[in-house]
């Protein structure tokens, strides 16, 4: 039995967002990337057991500094969030409280994981210790470049949405 | 003759009448007690009355419940307004596509009523009809695809293809994606995208409540594609919406429905 999932990717520009997409749904990563634009959509299924998959429909939403102006009509419907920060770049995640706040608000009892991205570029444990100091709850802190925790991320999302279809 | 003899005798004489009449009302009963035990008598007896009532029953309704019943009706429509549009579009759509149709039609003899003589001539012996009716048949509209798409979540519900195109599923996600972006660029409420027009293909898309149906067409697109197109999607979604069992039904029956209806379909 296959099920089919809506999952909205948003947060600020040039966090990686389209990355950790690719290098989820193509295996692949490029560092000739560009600033998505819009929304591109892609596809890719998940088996969960045997005979369960889940089809993740994956809404890359283009960057922004400010979670309001994100289009309501593209979180409509949506079965999870993922919500990209990158490590490497404070001021993604400075303000990180009032964005997931505002997502809460447009997405009212949607589950979101909550990424830090391009965990390749920084010494981790100092990062884990900024992130601790400025009380920044985190689910996976990943690196798109190296593939690290890119799979733990989608499959365990995946995992999540096929329960809550139960 | 004895004693009780003569007392009986006294007796007849005296009730004569009384038993006259008890005998009379136990007869009326027996009667009575047969129509009673018996369906068809008792039916003969009571089936008028009943009819009767029932139209008195009838005609009194507009007067006595009618304000009940406008005033109810007037608060479910205000309750659920979404869910009656959704169950009367596809009725009234047709009904206005039919209206209309017979309009252009009248519109159409008027003018073929002023079209000279010698053009329904040549109309006669050219040979423009043949060139036209070849043209019309190459370049006649096609189905190639049709998605039934949750209108929030983008997700495809069914889908009906004559080809093999690229993923379904993403073709859903991203015809939705435009259809928001264009629909909230125009901040137009009640409006909806129609049309995306693609090179040799256009995808018709008729919205619902909480779905819409996006059709990919080959060919020529004409006013009488688009025509005929609703009147397959109203026929289908009508009946989708109705049956509770396509709620019900896995993805694969819904496929069928949709190809019932739409591979041999001629626009």
């Amino acid at each position: 039995m296959q099920i089919s999932k809506k999952v909205v990717i948003l947060g600020h520009f040039g966090v990686g967002k389209t990355s950790l997409i690719r290098r989820f749904v193509e295996n692949s990563f490029t560092d000739n990337y560009t600033v998505s634009i819009g929304v591109h959509i892609t596809k890719k299924v998940v088996e969960i057991t045997a005979d369960k998959s889940v089809s993740l429909i994956l809404w890359d939403l283009e960057g922004t500094d400010d979670l309001n102006h994100v289009r309501e009509s593209y979180l409509l419907g949506t079965h999870g969030i993922i919500y990209v920060f990158d490590v490497s770049r404070p001021t993604t995640f400075q303000e990180i409280q009032q964005d997931l706040a505002v997502l809460e608000n447009k997405a009212p009892l949607i589950p979101i994981k909550v990424v830090g991205n391009k965990i390749d570029l920084v010494i981790a444990e100092e990062v884990i210790e900024i992130l601790g100091n400025n009380n920044i709850s985190y689910d996976f802190l990943t690196s798109a470049k190296t593939g690290g925790k890119v799979n733990d991320l989608f499959e365990q999302l995946a995992k999540m949405l096929a329960l809550d279809a139960e | 003759m004895n004693e009780n003899d003569k007392i009986q005798i006294l007796k007849d004489i005296l009730f004569e009448d009384e038993s006259a009449y008890i005998e009379k009302i136990t007869h009326r009963l027996e009667e009575l007690e047969s129509s009673l035990n018996d369906k068809q008598k008792f039916s003969s007896r009571v089936d008028p009355i009943i009819v009767y009532q029932l139209d008195e029953f009838k005609r009194s309704i507009p007067a006595t419940l009618g304000p009940t019943i406008t005033a109810a009706i007037k608060t479910e429509i205000g309750k659920n307004q979404d869910a009656v549009v959704d169950a009367l579009f596809p009725i009234l759509g047709k009904m206005i596509k039919k209206y209309v149709a017979q309009e252009i039609q009248k519109l159409s003899e008027k003018i073929n009523q002023h079209l000279s003589f010698r053009d329904k001539i040549s109309s006669w012996f050219g040979k423009s009809n043949e060139k036209q009716a070849i043209i019309e048949g190459l370049v006649a509209a096609h189905i190639e695809q049709v998605l039934l798409i949750d209108k929030k979540t983008g997700l495809l519900k069914a889908s009906y293809s004559n080809a093999q195109t690229i993923d379904e599923e993403m073709i859903s996600g991203m015809l939705t994606a435009i259809k928001s972006f264009v629909e909230d660029a125009f901040g137009q409420k009640n409006q909806s995208l129609e049309l995306i027009d693609y090179e040799l293909y256009q995808i018709h898309l008729q919205s619902f409540k909480n779905y819409f149906i996006a059709v990919v067409v080959s060919g020529t697109y004409t006013i009488h594609t688009k025509d005929r197109l609703q009147d397959l999607i109203f026929d289908f979604y009508e009946d989708f919406t109705k049956k509770e069992e396509y709620k019900l039904l896995s993805t694969d029956r819904i496929n069928q429905k949709l190809t019932q209806n739409f591979e041999h379909a001629n626009l």
